[in-house]
C-alpha cells in the first residue's frame, strides 16, 4: 500500500522533493503539495484503491503526511 | 484631529493591530464614546490558482473531478453557451475553486474541512458572484457568526484568483483548540446564547 501512496504522490503530489524517498510522516504541505494538488492525489488514492473518502474525511489531516494517508485508505477499506 | 482618551488608544491596537492616527481617527468617529467595541468584523481570504492545474485535472479525472469540486450550477454556469470556449470554461472553474480556497480561509475549520460543494459560487445575472453555504460550511459559518459574505473573482491566463469578505457579528469565539467536527453544542455557544443563560 504504502509503495502505491508514493507513487500518487510521485504523479499528482507536487512535491519539492522525492516522495518515494520521504519519511512516512514528512508533512506533505510543508513539502510543497497545494490543496488543488491534494485534491489530485485523492481521487488519484480513490482509484487505487477503489473507493471513496467520506466527506468526513475531507481535512487537510487525513492527507498531511504518506502515514496519515494509509490510516486514511485503511479506515476507509476496513484493512 | 480629536485626541483620544488613554484608555481608548491604548485599546485599538490590542482589537485590531492597526496603530496610527488615521486607523485611531476612523475608531474615533465610529464611536465617540469609548472604549470602543465593534459590534462586528471582518474575515478576508484569498487565493490564488494555476489554470493549468485545474485542466490538468479535468484531462486526468474527467467528470469524476469536476462533480466532485463543483456544484451543477457552477458547472453549468462555467461550461456557458456556445460561444464559451473550452479556455473559458477551465479559466471559470479555476476561480471558482480559488473562492472555495479563500472562504475556507475566513471559515478557519479545525480538523474536518467543508466539502468543496458546500462552498457554491452563486453566479447572478448581471455578471456578480455571491456564495452559498451548506453543510458543514454553513456550520461554520454560523458558529463564527459571519453574516455577510462577498466574493470577487478574476482570470487572466495562466491564473484565476478570488477573494472572499466576511463581515462577523462580535461574539465569543469557539475553543480553537477542539476540532471542527468534535465542537459540541456548548463549544458553539454565541455570546448572545451566555447572555441568555
Amino acid at each position: 500500500m504504502e509503495e502505491t501512496i508514493r507513487l500518487v504522490l510521485a504523479e499528482h503530489g507536487r512535491l519539492a522533493m522525492d516522495p518515494t524517498s520521504i519519511d512516512e510522516n514528512t508533512d506533505l504541505f510543508d513539502a510543497g503539495m497545494t490543496s488543488h494538488a491534494s485534491v489530485n492525489v485523492m481521487l488519484a488514492l480513490e482509484e487505487a484503491f477503489d473507493f471513496e473518502f467520506p466527506e468526513t474525511m475531507l481535512k487537510k489531516s487525513t492527507f498531511e503526511s504518506i502515514a496519515a494517508i494509509r490510516a486514511g485508505v485503511l479506515e476507509v477499506t476496513g484493512g | 484631529m480629536s485626541q483620544l482618551p488613554s484608555a481608548v488608544s491604548q485599546s485599538i491596537p490590542a482589537v485590531h493591530g492597526m496603530p496610527g492616527e488615521l486607523s485611531e481617527a476612523l475608531l474615533w468617529y465610529s464611536d465617540g464614546h469609548g472604549p470602543w467595541e465593534p459590534s462586528s468584523s471582518l474575515r478576508v481570504g484569498i487565493d490564488l490558482v494555476l489554470v493549468e492545474d485545474v485542466a490538468g485535472s479535468v484531462e486526468r479525472f474527467g467528470q469524476r473531478y469536476v462533480d466532485r469540486i463543483f456544484t451543477d450550477h457552477e458547472v453549468v454556469y462555467c461550461r456557458g453557451d456556445d460561444s464559451t470556449s473550452p479556455a473559458s470554461y477551465l479559466q471559470r472553474l479555476a476561480a471558482r475553486f480559488a473562492a472555495k480556497e479563500a472562504m475556507v480561509k475566513i471559515l478557519r475549520p479545525v480538523g474536518a474541512r467543508p466539502a468543496w460543494r458546500d462552498i457554491e459560487v452563486r453566479s447572478e445575472a448581471g455578471g456578480w458572484t455571491g456564495v452559498r453555504l451548506s453543510g458543514l460550511a454553513a456550520d461554520l459559518a454560523d458558529e463564527a457568526g459571519i453574516e455577510q459574505v462577498a466574493v470577487s473573482l478574476t482570470h487572466e491566463e495562466p491564473m484565476a484568483a478570488a477573494l472572499v469578505v466576511g463581515v462577523c457579528r462580535n461574539q465569543e469565539s469557539p475553543d480553537p483548540s477542539v476540532p471542527t467536527d468534535r465542537r459540541t453544542t456548548k463549544d458553539r455557544r454565541t455570546t448572545k446564547d451566555r447572555r441568555e443563560e
